[in-house]
């Protein structure tokens, strides 16, 4: 297999192994699963394409009223939160946190990660 | 013929191998490959036919397993499914399987064991689990040698003879001949990564008894269930209220939708496990003011429904445009001819010339709420789709 992947999963355990990460993907612009690291592996690819729209739908949003590209779209219940940031002009990350963990280093972790997919995707 | 059991490689090889053919997995490195082999061991035994697996990268009972873990019960075919244990022996550990070869790093031995089961055995698909095991314990040259007198032996007392290998850094010399002449078949089993694509595929490389194919299909492996072939995303487009979230929860195992009022605001998403594929289906919003995400939605498709109300001719001009929207022109496409139960519902060939449609176009006559038509209608694009290379 490509050395692509091998590096995409790394960066995506290093993401799950922080703090209150219960799991995390990469996932194309167009709503394609390209790697994840989820449980519920049956629902992994409905949850991309969603994610995908969530991301998609508010970046347009946005920018159409002319307040530029969200950097990131965050989703709070009382069961966890839900975030999707962009990594590049092909890709996006989503990470699923459990309610009690604070969002500061996670968010942190995110945005290194995105970096990382965006250099590697593009 | 006799099937491999890959799901549309027989199709690929005018139906199966013909009696007395080898052919060789020929697996990249890293890629799940021997499953294969496994699928062509358990599919010839569905079929009433005699098979012998020769096992040499591990004990039988692991092998077994495996199967198992496929969902294929290969231990019910004790009459007519056997095992070579090229394996037992290397480790010392006394094996239960019929055959056994006493030295597995001894071509000879290995050779004599092989040769002794195509001169006794009725008409055997006989599946190596591992090729490049035996090259390992045996040698390059040697394990070559061999392997050509028994594809002649296996052809003159009408086996078929199936190997997995996998293709380490052997010799140029080994790897040109496994290309090459050594075999009847070859099939290439990869990876890909094309823009967002990542998977793997398997096409034909070669095949001596078939006309020129340049086919490749993207495959998964599931367990249960083997391989499967696997279309990334099919797009559903049409008109609002032509029936797409309808038509995309008849199709999928299961499916879900982002819905409000009646309406699909965001998409439908849904999963279709049918006769060996695996597809995942993207159904757009139809109003206008959702170009956006039907935009964001539509790319990397390998296929397009699009989905028209058969009673309705103004959805025709909004079909259209959606077309447009989703860069759906050229792709492989089918048109769905819903609602076709309502009174005043055109039949195909009225809607394709109001369409103005080209002939090569095919439309499919649906009613959605009752399933209609709508297991044709994919099979239709999943010819279209793997018409072309995927
Ligand atoms: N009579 C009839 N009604 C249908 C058929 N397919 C869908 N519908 C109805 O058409 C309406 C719109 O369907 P929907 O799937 O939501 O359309 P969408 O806007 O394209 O997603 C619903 O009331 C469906 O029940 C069909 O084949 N026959
Ligand atoms: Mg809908």
């Amino acid at each position: 297999m490509p050395d692509i992947i091998d590096i995409l999963d790394e960066i995506l355990e290093n993401l799950r192994k922080t703090g209150g990460v219960e799991a995390c993907a990469a996932v194309s612009r167009d709503g394609l699963l390209i790697r994840g690291i989820i449980q519920k592996q049956q629902f992994a690819e409905s949850f991309a394409a969603m994610a995908a729209t969530m991301l998609g739908a508010a970046e347009t949003a946005t920018i159409e009223l002319g307040k530029g590209v969200p950097n990131r779209v965050i989703v709070e219940s009382d069961q966890g939160k839900l975030i999707a940031v962009g990594a590049g002009p092909k890709a996006l990350l989503i990470v699923l946190v459990d309610s009690n963990t604070g969002l500061g280093l996670i968010l942190l972790e995110l945005e290194k990660a995105a970096l990382k997919v965006k250099e590697l995707l593009t | 013929m006799i099937e491999t059991g890959i799901p549309k490689l027989d199709e690929f090889l005018g139906g199966g191998m013909p009696k007395g053919k080898s052919l060789v997995y020929f697996i990249q490195p890293g890629v799940e490959g021997e499953v294969f082999g496994m699928q062509t061991v358990y599919s010839a035994l569905k079929n009433g036919r005699n098979c012998i697996f020769v096992v040499s990268s591990t004990i039988p009972d692991i092998i077994r397993g495996q199967f198992k873990e496929f969902g294929w019960d290969i231990n019910s075919y004790n009459e007519t499914f056997f095992c070579v244990d090229a394996y037992d022996p290397l480790i010392g550990a006394p094996s239960k399987e019929k055959y056994v070869v006493s030295n597995p790093e001894s071509i000879e031995e290995f050779s004599k064991m092989i040769i002794n089961i195509i001169k006794d055995s009725p008409p055997t698909t006989i599946v190596f689990g591992s090729l490049s095991t035996i090259i390992d314990l045996c040698g390059e040259k040697e394990t070559i040698s061999a392997v050509r007198d028994w594809n002649k032996m296996a052809m003159l007392y009408d086996h078929v003879m199936i190997y997995n290998f996998t293709a380490w850094p052997y010799s140029e010399e080994t790897l040109n001949s496994i290309k090459g002449d050594l075999f009847n078949a070859v099939i290439s089993i990869g990876g890909i990564a094309e823009r967002v694509i990542f998977g793997q595929y398997f096409g034909i490389l070669k095949s001596d008894w078939t006309k020129e194919i340049k086919k490749s299909m993207l495959f998964r492996v599931l367990r249960p269930g083997g391989i499967k072939l696997y279309i990334p995303k099919i797009l559903v487009t049409g008109p609002f209220d032509s029936g797409k979230t309808t038509f995309v929860h008849a199709l999928s195992t299961r499916a879900i939708s982002v819905d409000r009022l009646g309406t699909t605001i965001a998409l439908d998403h849904g999963h279709v496990d049918y006769k060996g594929f695996s597809a995942d289906i993207f159904g757009t919003p139809g109003q206008e003011r959702f170009d956006p995400i039907i935009k964001l939605l539509s790319g990397e498709s390998m296929g397009v429904f699009l989905i028209v109300d058969s009673t309705n001719p103004t959805d025709f001009v909004r079909a259209k445009q959606m077309l447009e929207i989703t860069k759906s022109y050229g792709l492989p496409m089918v048109v769905v001819a819903n609602k076709q139960d309502l009174p005043g519902a055109m039949a195909p060939e009225e809607i394709r010339k109001q369409f103005n449609l080209p002939q090569d176009i095919p439309i499919v006559s649906v009613v959605a709420t009752d399933k209609k038509g709508v297991f044709e209608a994919f099979e239709v694009l999943i010819d279209k789709i793997t018409e072309g290379r995927i």
